[in-house]
């Protein structure tokens, strides 16, 4: 069969072609959704891919594009790490941010981070995970590092955006003196650019 | 609200093999997935199911089918899609019946990359027809990410004459692949004001990691740092 597709112009998206249909089910009434994300206030945002090892398959699976956020409680002043991709706004990653929690490079890439998860809240119920998320830049991706940690230093005792209610668990001494050492050096590397997005912190320097 | 009874529909997926249904799917549902290992998935499934309905209908037996359930939150409530993948049964001729009786939307999929899977698109779409009638359909063509691309935009006209719309989609970078569930959501529930919204996030609890799991957590990051995550290129 012949194609005369050639003499036609660019079409539209397929928007134009709208048919009509008699609905399965009507559905009129709007529902007001609970995100949970209500009660928290945004530390930090920024866009980002994310990832999931498969230990059995010894390979990375992509678990989405879209902005990741620490998320800070107004009252508990717990901070966890919240990831939902774009356009269907799905939740991807949901964890606490503990103190164990180390982010380490990749192999071959200058702008990821992977790190271990006890227990995401992505799915229920949650399940431990091997997660990496890769930004834009090699600058974005240490400002999420700075800012990882920092929240890592509130959520055990060591630090808080506003100078109350920190009375959690005792820290771990030693890997809470490790993230400030690498805080230091961290925060003296980007000086240079800093389009911080959480000034509440920058007071605590 | 009524919570407990969520609408859900059956999506009817169709299309030549290997025109990217399973990873649309797998990448629709942010369930894990990877282009590596991606076909052996589905031949895995196929050979799962033949064997799981062994001893049932002779009917099951011949489907070989995954139904993957795939949710939505939106601003009318959850919604839910089950999205009838065909587990490579389309490559040893065309689908049985069972396949698509009572689908209530379709999505028929061709490759931009591979002209005889748009010269396929007729076919599936009368296959749909005949059992499903009039229900909303939608043409996406795939793998829009690659560059030798072989069916032009210009050149889908197959959705006009029958007045279904098209999306171009790549599963891969998940360009437009929301595009043909918010439409089909917006027919099934007679309501175009319909949107994906923010589902809840509930909280986390604080884990306690025991020094033995510790270990093993330290092997697994360990293992999983030397291995390179894919598409280093892309932009975000």
């Amino acid at each position: 069969m012949a194609d005369p597709s050639a003499a036609l112009a660019p079409k539209p998206e397929g928007e134009e072609i709208d048919p009509q249909f008699e609905p399965v089910i009507k559905l009129t009434e709007q529902v007001e959704v609970k995100t949970y994300e209500e009660d928290e206030d945004i530390l930090y945002k920024m866009r980002a891919k994310l990832f999931r090892f498969d230990n059995g398959l010894n390979q990375w699976k992509e678990r989405g594009t879209g902005d990741v956020k620490l998320l800070q409680h107004k009252e508990t002043k717990k901070v966890r790490l919240v990831m939902r991709r774009d356009k269907t706004l799905k939740v991807c990653a949901n964890h606490h941010i503990s103190a164990e929690m180390r982010l380490q490079p990749n192999i071959g890439s200058d702008r990821s981070w992977v790190w271990k998860v006890a227990a995401d809240y992505t799915e229920d119920p949650p399940t431990a995970e091997t997660l990496a998320i890769r930004f834009g830049s090699p600058e974005t991706a240490n400002e999420f590092k700075r800012q990882f940690e920092l929240t890592q230093k509130i959520n055990s005792g060591g630090a808080s955006v506003e100078e109350k209610n920190s009375t959690e668990e005792p820290a771990e001494e030693e890997s809470e003196e490790e993230a400030e050492k690498e805080d230091e050096t961290e925060k003296k590397d980007e000086v240079i650019e800093k389009k911080d997005e959480s000034p509440e912190e920058k007071k605590e320097e | 609200m009524a919570q407990s009874a969520i609408p859900t529909f059956k999506l009817v997926l169709v299309g030549d093999g290997g025109t990217g249904k399973t990873t649309f799917v797998k990448v629709s549902s942010g369930a894990s997935w990877s282009t590596v290992s991606l076909r052996s998935q589905t031949d895995l499934v196929l050979s799962a199911t033949l064997r799981v309905n062994s001893r049932r209908s002779t009917l099951a037996t011949t489907l070989g089918v995954e139904v993957h359930p795939l949710s939505f939150s939106t601003n009318f409530g959850t919604i839910c899609f089950n999205v009838w993948d065909t587990a490579g049964q389309e490559k040893f001729g065309g689908l049985r019946d069972g396949y698509y009786i009572q689908g209530q939307c379709g999505i028929i999929m061709f490759d931009v990359t591979s002209r005889i899977t748009y010269k396929n698109v007729p076919n599936w779409h009368r296959d749909l027809e005949r059992v499903c009638e009039n229900i909303p359909i939608v043409l996406c063509g795939n793998k829009v990410d690659v560059k030798e691309r072989k069916v032009k935009t210009g050149a889908v006209t197959f959705n006009r004459k029958k007045n279904l719309p098209y999306f171009e989609i790549s599963a891969k970078s998940n360009y437009n692949f929301e595009k043909p569930f918010l439409w089909l959501a917006r027919k099934l529930v007679g309501n175009h004001e319909l949107e994906f919204v923010a589902a809840p996030a509930l909280a986390p609890a604080e884990t306690h990691v025991d020094p033995a799991l510790m270990e093993q957590y330290e092997r697994e990051l360990k293992a999983a740092e030397a291995v390179p995550l894919p598409e280093e290129e892309d932009d975000l």
